[in-house]
């Protein structure tokens, strides 16, 4: 699409310098041509798809009625699915996990990449051989993960042996039947794949940190936490907000990994928001109700988006 | 900044140790995993079998059909077409993501077009696939692209284009412009100053961001699960659904296929690990 745009533009760039039209217009035109896919592209998955989620949030619609979504006025419902929302204990006990599992994932890999990438920050025998080992586990797919501590976590597999090592009793934990043991055993999971990503993103923002003022402060005698609490965290202090910012948005999201270990089982322990929503689009089918659930979310992710933004604006300015 | 006491050193050693064990332990579990024959597959009654006492090919036979040797079930289709699937989409997916991209942040950089584009595309990664997949889905069906590798691979294009768009974006950012100047005051239009110039130059950062590209859409579990159901499931969606009645689950023939899926992107990531921050950050942070 855009090789064939800029080449159909190309000979009357050409006409156009030669006959002597300021560059800039040139630029301009083209700048406007190489734009021009992804705009659509946006267009194309943004405005026309929401708007098609706020009319079908509006009514009973589901694939299973025969009729055409366009049709689906003639199941027209008001504000029905917005208050059944407010009333849905499922959707705010997914809600509620998905904050919960949040709280105790993104701080638990931000301080476990924190400290690794402290220690990785001199150099020792087999650095970068360990660093790339310590990459890995984001690199894997997160549903084969998602397989794996599904494998590790069987009453008859290796966390139980590990277990049953280590503490000399016999250790037969049935993890994921049990609703506690599943949630732990799903932030378990989304905590093993993302720490690498804190660790790799906190190292990149420690070696960036002046050395010469690290050593000025050791000539003064500042102490190892002295140096670290009053000249490398404050430098570092956007790429935290960055690093914590992605894994925010990223576990709110959580899917995959937790999906083919529970279901969101057993019952509806470990169902997060995407879990939930998944399953009222394939089992209930009640797509009316999903695309209002949705349009909840994406509105109020925009809201605190924008609440997040400005307020750094601000700080920026002040 | 540290002290570099011996027993800081040893502790460092002991605390970098018992991360990668942590780390390698579920990997080489499945990957162990995938040359059990089956008895060995679970404890039941048994001690647990860290290492295959008896390695065998059999799992990957078994996935690609041509053995059924041990296993009495017979799968009803390989795995060969959920891998064809998967590459065709992630491959197809991120050519649409990376010409657009790159097309789009050259047009930023350096003529300032799509002034909108940056902050509208970092609210489409924003957003959880599963709150948009509702009409994604009605509008893939009405075109005819549900369970289709280029159904995929437009979505996929889609959803990766906000990482291809803002990884080129830094990456002509960073380039000097003395060059393309020098061309246009040659003559050369602005055109193919970019076709001849400046595409040749990005080679490096166009093939780090592609295979950056390409792990994210090969990753993908939740959009295939949407919009294929038979023809063409990627590897993550046939896996999830290999079980059978007769045996439970499938073990080692799951871990085998999990294997095949977590080489290429595993082997990718650490070629470019020298851009992996600046992918997973936006650009906003260079290493």
């Amino acid at each position: 699409m855009t090789s064939l745009a800029t080449r159909e533009k190309m000979p009357m760039a050409d006409a156009a310098l030669n006959q002597g039209v300021a560059t800039a217009d040139d630029g301009r035109r083209l700048g406007f041509a190489l734009t021009l896919p992804a705009q659509l592209l946006v267009l194309f998955i943004a405005v026309f798809p929401l708007l098609m989620q706020l009319y079908i949030s509006l009514t009973d619609w589901s694939p299973l009625d025969g009729i055409g979504w366009w049709q689906a006025y003639e199941l027209w419902n008001s504000f029905a699915n917005y208050t059944d929302l407010m009333a849905d204990t499922r959707f705010w006990g997914a809600l509620g996990r998905t904050a919960l599992v949040m709280l105790i994932c993104v701080p638990a890999e931000f301080l476990l990449g924190l400290g690794l990438a402290i220690l990785f920050m001199d150099d020792f025998v087999g650095k970068r051989v360990f660093y790339s080992i310590m990459l890995i586990p984001m690199m894997v797919v997160p549903a084969v993960a998602g397989y794996m501590f599904f494998m590790l976590f069987q009453s008859g597999g290796p966390v139980n042996d590990i277990l049953s090592g280590l503490t000399g009793m016999n250790v037969s934990i049935a993890w994921l039947s049990d609703p506690t043991t599943a949630l732990i055993a799903v932030m378990i999971a989304d905590i093993w794949q993302w720490t690498p990503l804190m660790f790799l993103i906190l190292l990149a923002g420690l070696v960036g940190v002046p050395e010469d003022q690290v050593r000025a402060a050791t000539l003064l005698g500042a102490s190892w936490w002295q140096r670290f609490r009053t000249i490398v965290l404050p430098k570092m202090k956007t790429i935290i907000i960055i690093a914590l910012a992605i894994r925010i948005i990223e576990n709110f999201k959580i899917f995959d990994t937790l999906y083919i270990m529970t279901g969101g089982g057993p019952g509806v322990a470990t169902e997060t928001i995407s879990v939930y929503i998944y399953k009222v689009t394939q089992q209930d089918l009640i797509w009316g109700y999903v695309a209002a659930i949705a349009l909840v979310i994406l509105i109020s992710l925009s809201i605190l988006v924008s609440l997040a933004i400005s307020r750094m604006n601000k700080k920026k300015e002040a | 900044m540290m002290n570099r006491s011996v027993s800081f050193e040893i502790f460092r050693y002991a605390a970098i140790l018992l991360a990668l064990a942590i780390t390698l332990v579920p990997t080489l579990w499945m990957a162990s995993m995938a040359f059990k024959p089956i008895a060995e597959w679970s404890a039941a009654g048994a001690d647990l079998t860290w290492w295959p006492k008896n390695p065998t090919l059999d799992n990957f036979r078994f996935i690609f059909g041509t053995s059924t040797s041990d296993l009495i079930v017979a799968l009803d289709r390989t795995a060969g077409k959920p891998i064809l699937s998967s590459l065709l989409s992630a491959v197809f997916g991120t050519l649409v993501a990376m010409s657009c991209g790159t097309a789009a942040a050259y047009g930023l950089s350096r003529f300032g077009s799509g002034q909108n584009l940056p902050l509208a595309l970092i609210q489409l990664r924003l957003f959880p696939p599963m709150a948009v997949m509702i009409p994604v889905m009605i509008m893939w069906a009405f075109l005819g692209l549900v369970d289709s590798w280029w159904g995929l691979a437009l979505i996929y294009g889609i959803v990766t284009l906000p990482f291809a768009f803002w990884l080129m974006k830094t990456f002509f950012d960073d380039m000097p412009r003395e060059i393309e100047d020098a061309a246009l005051v040659e003559g050369c239009s602005r055109t193919r100053v970019f076709m001849k110039i400046t595409l040749p130059m990005m080679r490096p950062a166009l093939a780090s961001s592609a295979l950056f590209v390409f792990i994210l859409n090969w990753s993908d579990y939740l959009i295939a699960l949407l919009l294929t159901t038979r023809e063409w499931v990627t590897i993550p969606v046939y896996m999830a659904s290999l079980s059978s009645s007769m045996t439970g689950q499938l073990y080692g023939a799951k871990a085998a296929l999990g294997l095949i899926a977590a080489v290429p992107p595993v082997v990718m990531g650490i070629a470019i690990q020298r851009h992996l921050v600046r992918g997973l950050t936006f650009g906003a942070l260079k290493q």
